[in-house]
């Protein structure tokens, strides 16, 4: 059995170590109980830089960077962009995975799930 | 107070406990009629779906913004053909009404025909509408029928029944608690009277689809009827309570198969009707545990006094659009496939207001709610052997254009421009691109209208149309690209016109696992311009996106897309539609070389994003990819990404130290947590 599970493009979670990892580079990045943000490095980026203003004016095709920016976090090994995030300036940053570890343990260890090419498939109990 | 309680309606979505006479009745379905019974009820909801949208007068009915539905004798849906998904989550709480107080007065008979449109008693919004019919053999109440649609007129304060000016429900028009519209199989003259005259905008819209639902609903109930007759009432009751207890199991085994945890979204629009400002229009907490999905909508900003508002079932109504599109796609549209869902949600926030809001544009304000249940149940399903089903988000922009006045043919019309939300780009799967042009979020299977028959119907020429190059959210995968169109207005000096958004200013969809979101969508007009002069002295010039942005056409005027309704005379002004792309998925460095050449080509990607975004080599006299080159600039991107990157702890520290423009937070609630500040009067 992998114990290792694909949980975003990019993002391996490593159920012996419960750590997460990036597949890109297996640069390890915190511990898989936290929000793996937090272990990701962080840019702001003013949105127009990623969606430009094609018009003059006040509404242009880009979002007002007094309204949103845009969080972009990256793996700190390799630069792989892992999560983006379109927040007010200030607003709290969403801890956007949290899985139950232990009862994801608990399901493999019974044989409910067993995991095949780093996905979850229904095992037989 | 008479309306449902906002529990009593979340509990009407339940299941009835099956009782022993259905028990008893579920020995009569065996394994092989089981399937022969069930293709048969979807056979006939889909020659119901057929018959409603041939019977339909409005742009909406005939693209098939609509559902067809059966239902147990208790008011449990069984099955449907659809349309719009939405609508499934609505009849339910309805019949469940009618049978706990209309039983003895006015009395449930064969041949009823009830009907209603209020969001209050468990609608969407009252633009959506539904003829209800129960189904009788021998004397026995068996089953219910249900037929439901948009119509886009309910002699509100503003046309098109949307209106962006109300301020409570008592300026939305017509709104029609549960009621008895007919007997014997008629409908009430009195009752077609009162929608002519609610409906003189577009008389012929609102009779016309009220008799099409009506007509619909009793299909539906003849070809029951027919069941029972060869099959018999009992072995009817059977079936429906089989395919309940199968759908049931169907959900809970798919959900089952998802990790335990908790997964997070929150999403934000600019704008409550006319009001602008920043809102928090869906905080979205997504608890799953076993084969269970509690959705926790606490955080939402609270009502407001606008159109704004969503009653909490018109909620799940937009998360079923979702659902039954993407999770449980290939199960019965059923109450039971929901019976493993539960919500939360805040008292006074505009997912779940106060009686007197108004909730006309529950629509708009259930983008953010579309949005974040497509990213928490993507990150939820992306671990499980589902993984190549996950998507980032639709656009969900809804960028609605109604138009009304007097038409060509010399009647009165108001309707929505339904060829323009029909053409929504759709989100990126996580396999591939999102469709271009792929549909309506909220429709999945509605049909866009030629732009001929428009100009048919309308008073309006619609000379250009094409993809809405960049407008897919970039990423590995992009998400679809919607659509641009400009119009003026033809045969007839004016028409009327408003349009419906909020997404000027900031777009509501989160992205995917690296991706970016679709840009925002500025509300245009050509002015000074009339468009027959405009394409009699085009010249060589091409009707193209980058040359009306360049302002080859005429001088380009910027708003927020959401507007008043105001004149658009055919002699001065052109008004530019436009519907958003879908979200990208995954980090745009990785996408194929190859795939942005190829929409380089096609037109669907600029040169300054191949060459900002994907860092992507382009040579234009060659019209290829260098693809030595493209390694080299995506290297040096992700050495500039370390550079710039900081520590999560180091930036999260500084970055909650800011705060929007206290100007723009009116509608938000406090900041950052969106509890309401005040109580919203109305009076």
């Amino acid at each position: 059995m992998s114990e290792r599970l694909k949980t975003a493009e990019n993002l391996l979670l490593d159920l012996t170590a419960e750590r997460w990892i990036c597949e890109r580079c297996e640069h390890d990045l915190g511990c898989a109980r936290d929000n793996v943000k937090r272990g990701l490095l962080v840019a702001e980026r003013d949105p127009r830089e990623i969606h430009p203003p094609l018009i003059d004016g006040e509404f242009t095709f880009a979002p007002n960077p007094d309204w949103v920016r845009i969080l972009e976090f990256y793996c700190p090994g390799c630069g792989t962009q892992i999560e983006t995030e379109y927040l007010p300036p200030g607003h709290p940053i969403t801890w956007t995975t949290q899985i139950d570890i232990d009862a994801l343990k608990r399901r493999l260890a019974s044989g409910e799930l067993t995991i095949e090419h780093g996905h979850l498939k229904a095992g037989t109990p | 107070m008479s309306h449902p309680t906002v529990a009593e309606k979340l509990g009407a979505l339940k299941v009835t406990p099956i009782t022993p006479h259905e028990q008893r009745c579920l020995a009569l379905v065996s394994r092989g009629a089981y399937e022969i019974a069930l293709q048969r009820t979807a056979d006939i909801l889909d020659e119901g779906y057929e018959i409603f949208m041939r019977s339909s007068r409005s742009s909406m009915g005939v693209a098939g913004d609509s559902i067809v539905a059966m239902f147990n004798a208790h008011g449990d849906l069984v099955n449907a053909s659809a349309g719009t998904y939405l609508h499934a989550i609505i009849p339910p709480i309805v019949i469940k009404y009618i049978l706990k107080k209309y039983r003895d007065n006015p009395g449930i008979d064969d041949g009823d025909i009830f009907y209603t449109n209020d969001a209050l008693y468990g609608g969407i919004h009252n633009p959506d509408q539904v003829a209800i019919m129960p189904v009788f053999f021998r004397g026995e109440l068996v089953a219910w029928t249900a037929a439901l649609s948009h119509t886009t007129e309910t002699g509100a304060c503003e046309p098109g029944g949307m209106p962006l000016s109300a301020t409570s429900r008592f300026e939305e028009g017509m709104n029609l608690p549960p009621m008895k519209i007919g007997r014997n199989f008629r409908i009430n003259n009195d009752i077609i009277e009162l929608f002519a005259a609610f409906g003189i905008r577009a008389e012929a819209n609102v009779t016309v689809d009220l008799k099409a639902r009506c007509t619909t609903a009793d299909r539906v109930r003849l070809r029951l009827v027919e069941m029972c007759e060869r099959e018999g009432a009992d072995f009817v009751t059977g079936l429906f309570r089989r395919m309940l207890i199968e759908a049931e199991s169907g959900a809970r085994k798919r959900l089952s198969t998802w990790p335990d945890g908790v997964y997070r979204c929150v999403t934000f629009s600019d704008a409550a009707g006319l009001t602008r400002g920043l809102i928090r229009n869906c905080a979205m907490t997504v608890t799953k545990h076993g084969d269970r999905l509690t959705i926790d909508f606490t955080g939402t900003s609270p009502e407001n006094l606008s159109s704004y508002n969503a009653h909490p079932q018109a909620v799940v109504g937009h998360l079923a659009n979702y659902i039954y599109e993407y999770v449980f796609h290939d199960l019965p549209v059923s109450s039971a496939t929901f019976a493993p869902l539960d919500f939360i949600f805040p008292e006074a926030s505009c997912l779940s207001p106060t009686p007197r809001a108004a909730t006309s544009n529950s629509v708009m304000i259930c983008t953010g709610a579309m949005s974040a249940i497509a990213n928490c149940i993507s990150r939820a399903r992306f671990p499980s052997e589902e993984w190549q089903q996950t998507t980032a988000s639709m656009g969900n922009g809804g960028n609605a254009p109604v138009i009304a006045g007097t038409s060509q043919w010399n009647m009165s019309f108001a309707d929505m421009i339904a060829y323009t939300i029909n053409t929504e780009g759709q989100g990126a799967r996580c396999t591939c691109d999102g469709m271009d042009a792929y549909g309506f979020p909220w429709c999945a299977f509605g049909r866009a209208p030629d732009v001929e028959s428009m100009e048919n119907e309308f008073p309006m020429i619609v000379p250009f149309s094409q993809h809405w190059p960049d407008s897919g959210g970039h990423g590995r995968f992009r998400g679809g690209c919607g659509t641009v169109q400009f119009w003026g207005a033809h045969h007839v000096p004016l028409v009327f016109f408003m349009s419906i958004a909020d997404n000027s200013s900031i777009q509501t969809p989160q992205p995917l696992f690296g991706g970016y979101a679709p840009p925002t969508v500025p509300g245009l007009c050509i002015e000074d311009t009339k468009i027959t002069t405009l394409l009699a002295t085009l010249g060589d010039k091409t009707l193209d996106f980058h040359a009306l942005v360049r302002g080859e056409f005429g001088v380009l005027t910027t708003e927020p897309f959401g507007r008043a309704t105001r004149p658009i005379e055919g002699d001065k002004t052109i008004a530019v539609l436009m519907s958003t792309g879908g979200a990208g998925y995954g980090d745009p460095l990785d996408r194929d070389p190859l795939s942005v050449q190829k929409d380089l080509l096609a037109g669907l990607c600029s040169p300054w994003s191949a060459r900002e975004i994907y860092k992507v080599a382009w040579d234009a006299g060659l019209a290829r990819v260098d693809l030595a080159a493209t390694d080299a600039m995506r290297a040096e991107a992700r050495r500039a990404r370390l550079a710039r990157g900081r520590p999560y702890a180091e930036f999260e520290a500084e970055w909650l130290t800011r705060r929007p423009p206290a100007d723009i937070l009116g509608l938000y609630g406090a900041w950052p947590d969106g509890q309401p500040l005040a109580p919203a009067f109305r009076p």
